[in-house]
C-alpha cells in the first residue's frame, strides 16, 4: 500500500536537522495499523506528511527518493488527487476546520471532489450514525471540547473512505476519557480493512491495536517490531527508548501533604450563557507550597478554572483566602502566574533576558542572569523568544513568573505533546519550584506526569470537588472503569 | 466569538445570503454614502427600516431596540439639539450625531448579515453568482481565520495583564509592539496549518465543487428584491436627468 524507497529529506536549509528524514526505506502493506515513535523531532512527524503529500506540495525542503501511495507516485501526483486515497487527522484540533458548523465540516470533503448531493447527504448520515455523534451536528466548532472536535475530525476523514488514514499525535490535546473514544474510531478502521499510520508520543490507548511498531532515532529507522517484539518491552525498556508508558493508569505512589496549610478559593462559578453554569465550586482547598493536579473531563472548563483562580475573569467573583486574609479578585492577578498551553501568547519581548526583566519590579539584570541560569536558559539570554523550541519557551515563562515573584503558579497542560525526555524536564523545573517555596497548581491529563510530579490529586466536576491522595485515587478510578467500560465501547 | 454563523436553520425570514448581499450594498450606498441627495429621501428612510425589521423577525429582538434607542438619540440630537449649541461643542455633537444616523444602519444590516449566514451559505451563493474560485476561498478563509485571530488576541491581552503590561504601567511606548508580535507569531502557525489541512481534504481540485446547503430566493426575497430595484432604477433617472 506504502512504500517508501532510500527517501531522504531536510527542511528548509542544510543545517536544520529537527524533523529530517535518512535513508528511509519501508513496506506497509494494505490493512496494516503502524506506530511511529521516537523522541520529539525524530522525524514521525516528517514521514505523515511524505505520505499525505504536504511534503513536498506543502511543507519545503530536500527531499530524494520515492514515495508510492496504492502504486501512485506522491510527488507527481496533486494533492487533491492524494487526498482522494489518504485522510490525515492532525493535532491541533483548533487549526483543521475549515468551516465553522460542523455538518458543513464533515461533509467538506466530499463537496471538494464534486460528487453529488444526495450521495454526500447519504455518506454524512451514515457516518453520523456510525460514530454516534448525532448530538455535535449542526453545531459551532468553537463551542466544542478537545475531545469533541477531535473526534469531528476524524468524522471528517472517515466520511471520504480513503484507504489510507493517518494520525500525526491525534491524541495531545485529549483527556482518558477522550482518548478511549478516538480508541473506538480508529478501531472501526481496521476492522473496515484501512491502512492505519499514526505517529504518537502517548503509547497506552493504541497499544492493542497496531500490528506494527517503528521506533524512528534522528531521522532513522532504529527499530521495526513485531507484535510478538513489541507486546513484550516492559515500561523500563520503553522509557530507555525516550518513549512513554504503554499502560493507562499507573498512579500508585502514596502523597499525601503533611502538616497542610491551605489556600482556599471560594465562589468559583462561571457560566458562558445566562442560566447555564459551567463552573460552579462554592470552595476548593488547595494546599500551600505543593503541588496539586486538577483533572476532569475535556470540556469540563478547567481552563475556566485556572482563568477564574487568577483572577483573569472579569465575570466570576472568586475570592482567595491566604493565611487568614481575604484577597479580591484583581489582587489575585498580582499573586499568581498562569503558564499558557500556548506559550507563544506570553512571550512578547526580542530577548529571553528582556523577557525576564520586564516582568521585575525593579530591573536587576545580575538577578534576572541568576534566574536564567537557574532554568538552563542563560545560554539564550540573547535569543529572541520565538525561535526557541517549545520546551524552552516554557521554561522562559516560568522564569518570568520567578521574576515577578508570584507565590501561586498556574499550568494549564505543560506536558501536551511531550515525550518522555521533555515530560521528566519539566516535572524536574516543578520539583525546584516546589522547593523554593513555590505552590503549584497544574491542570493536566498526563497520568504519567502526575505520577513524576507526586501530586496531589483534585478532580473537578462541575459543581464539585474530590480530593484525592493518589492511592486512593488510583482505587476509585480502577471500579470506575470497570463500570464505565462497556458502555463506552460502541 | 464568530464571524458568520454557525446554525444552519434559517431564522426569521430567511433571505437567501445573495439578497442580504444586496441590501448591504443598498444601506450602504442610499444611508451610509447619501446617494441621491434630497429626492431620495424617502428611499433612505425605507432603507434604515429595512435592518430593523430583519433583525425583529430574527430572534435579536434586544439588540433591534438597543439599535433604534440610540439611532433616535442621534437623530433627536442632530435635529433638536445641535442648533442650540456654538463652538467646539458644536461640531463636536455634530460629528457624533452624523456618525450614529449615517452609520448604525449599515451597522445593523452588517450584522444581521454576518449572524443569519453560515459559511457553506456564503460560498453556495456566491458560487451561484459565479464569483470565480480564487475570490471565493480567500475570502471563506478570512471568515473562518478571524475568530481564531480575535480567540488569539484574548489570550494574549490575558497574559499581557498577568504580566502586568497596560497602559498606563511599564513600558507603554511598547504596548503595540508587545501585542502584535505574538499575535503575528500565532496567526502565522495557525493558517499554516489551516491550509495544510484544507489541502488533505481536496480543496483546490479543478472539478465542480458540490455545496449540500441548500439556498434559493423565496417571497420575501422577491419583495426586497424588487425593492431594491425600485430604487435603483429611479437614481439612474435622477442621474440621467429625468424628472419624475
Amino acid at each position: 500500500m506504502i512504500r517508501l524507497e532510500n527517501v531522504h529529506f531536510q527542511y528548509g536549509d542544510e543545517n536544520e536537522n529537527n524533523g529530517a528524514l535518512h535513508d528511509i526505506n519501508l513496506e506497509i502493506p494494505s490493512g496494516q495499523a503502524v506506530l511511529f515513535c521516537g523522541e520529539s523531532g525524530c522525524g514521525k512527524t516528517t514521514i505523515t506528511r511524505l505520505i499525505n503529500g504536504l511534503i513536498p506540495h506543502f511543507y519545503e525542503g530536500r527531499l530524494t527518493g520515492k514515495i508510492r501511495v496504492d502504486g501512485q507516485e506522491i510527488q507527481s501526483q496533486e494533492l487533491y488527487d492524494t487526498a482522494k486515497i489518504v485522510g490525515t487527522v492532525f493535532q491541533n484540533p483548533r487549526s483543521q476546520f475549515f468551516n465553522v458548523d460542523t455538518r458543513s465540516e464533515v461533509a467538506f470533503g466530499l463537496e471538494n471532489q464534486g460528487i453529488r448531493e444526495a450521495e454526500i447527504l447519504k455518506r454524512v448520515n451514515q457516518t453520523v450514525t456510525e460514530f454516534q455523534m448525532e448530538s455535535l451536528m449542526d453545531r459551532s466548532i468553537f463551542e466544542l471540547s478537545g475531545g469533541e472536535k477531535q473526534k469531528i475530525a476524524c468524522a471528517c476523514v472517515s466520511t471520504s473512505s480513503p484507504e489510507v488514514f493517518v494520525l500525526d499525535e491525534p491524541s495531545a490535546n485529549l483527556d482518558v476519557h477522550s482518548m478511549k473514544l478516538l480508541h473506538n474510531m480508529i478501531l472501526r478502521w481496521k476492522q473496515q480493512g484501512k491502512t492505519i499510520v499514526i505517529a504518537e508520543h502517548r503509547l497506552a490507548y493504541i497499544w492493542n491495536l497496531i500490528d506494527r511498531v517503528i521506533f524512528l532515532e534522528s531521522g532513522k529507522i532504529a527499530k521495526d517490531m513485531q507484535p510478538a517484539e513489541f507486546l513484550k518491552l516492559s515500561e523500563t525498556e520503553l522509557h530507555s527508548m525516550g518513549l512513554r508508558s504503554n499502560n493507562e493508569q499507573k498512579i500508585s505512589k502514596m502523597h499525601k501533604a503533611t502538616d497542610i496549610k491551605n489556600i482556599e478559593f471560594k465562589d468559583i462559578t462561571f457560566g458562558y450563557k445566562k442560566g447555564k453554569q459551567i463552573l460552579d465550586i462554592s470552595k476548593i482547598q488547595i494546599p500551600e507550597h505543593e503541588i496539586t493536579a486538577i483533572i476532569g473531563h475535556n470540556g469540563l472548563g478547567k481552563s475556566t478554572f485556572l482563568r477564574c483562580i487568577c483572577g483573569l475573569e472579569k465575570k466570576c467573583k472568586t475570592r482567595m483566602i491566604k493565611n487568614g486574609a481575604m484577597i479580591k479578585r484583581k489582587k489575585c492577578l498580582a499573586e499568581c502566574f498562569l503558564v499558557m498551553q500556548d506559550v507563544n501568547h506570553q512571550l512578547f519581548t526580542e530577548s529571553v533576558l528582556d523577557e525576564v526583566l520586564i516582568s521585575m519590579e525593579q530591573e536587576d539584570k545580575e538577578k534576572a542572569q541568576e534566574i536564567l541560569a537557574e532554568l538552563d536558559l542563560l545560554e539564550y539570554a540573547g535569543r529572541h523568544p520565538i525561535s526557541l523550541s517549545g520546551g524552552q519557551k516554557q521554561r522562559v515563562a516560568v522564569a518570568t513568573a520567578i521574576a515577578s515573584e508570584r507565590d501561586i503558579l498556574l499550568f494549564d497542560e505543560p506536558t501536551s505533546g511531550l515525550d518522555y525526555k521533555h515530560m521528566l524536564q519539566v516535572s524536574a523545573i516543578f520539583q525546584k519550584l516546589k522547593a523554593k517555596g513555590k505552590t503549584i497548581i497544574v491542570v493536566t491529563h498526563d497520568m504519567e506526569f502526575i505520577e513524576a510530579i507526586s501530586a496531589n490529586i483534585i478532580e473537578l466536576n462541575t459543581n464539585s470537588v474530590k480530593n484525592y491522595a493518589q492511592k486512593e485515587f488510583r482505587e476509585e478510578v480502577d471500579c470506575n472503569e470497570k463500570e464505565k467500560l462497556p458502555a463506552e465501547v460502541i | 466569538m464568530e464571524v458568520l454563523s454557525s446554525r444552519k436553520q434559517r431564522r426569521g425570514i430567511g433571505l437567501d445570503p445573495r439578497t442580504t448581499i444586496v441590501l448591504l450594498l443598498m444601506v450602504a450606498v442610499f444611508v451610509l454614502g447619501g446617494a441621491g441627495g434630497n429626492e431620495l429621501i424617502w428611499a433612505r428612510i425605507i432603507l434604515a427600516c429595512v435592518p430593523v425589521v430583519l433583525l425583529l423577525t430574527s430572534n435579536n429582538k434586544l439588540k433591534c431596540i438597543v439599535f433604534v434607542l440610540v439611532y433616535l438619540l442621534g437623530y433627536f440630537l442632530q435635529f433638536y439639539v445641535l442648533g442650540h449649541l456654538t463652538g467646539i461643542l458644536n461640531s463636536l455633537m455634530l460629528a457624533t450625531a452624523g456618525m450614529i444616523t449615517s452609520f448604525l444602519p449599515g451597522l445593523m444590516m452588517g450584522y444581521y448579515a454576518v449572524s443569519t449566514t453560515t459559511v457553506s451559505e456564503f460560498v453556495a451563493a456566491m458560487e451561484r453568482i459565479h464569483m470565480p474560485e480564487q475570490v471565493i476561498i480567500p475570502l471563506s478563509v478570512m471568515f473562518r481565520f478571524f475568530p481564531t485571530v480575535v480567540e488569539e488576541a484574548g489570550s494574549i491581552n490575558d497574559a499581557m495583564r498577568m504580566r502586568g503590561i497596560a497602559m498606563g504601567g511599564k513600558h507603554p511606548g511598547k504596548m503595540l509592539e508587545y501585542r502584535l508580535i505574538p499575535i503575528m507569531t500565532c496567526s502565522v502557525k495557525i493558517g499554516e496549518e489551516l491550509s495544510a489541512a484544507s489541502l488533505t481534504r481536496g480543496l483546490g481540485a479543478p472539478v465542480k465543487r458540490t455545496n449540500i446547503c441548500k439556498i434559493g430566493f423565496g417571497l420575501w426575497d422577491i419583495l426586497f428584491l424588487g425593492l431594491s430595484i425600485c430604487i435603483v432604477i429611479y437614481w439612474v433617472l435622477i442621474l440621467i436627468g429625468v424628472r419624475v
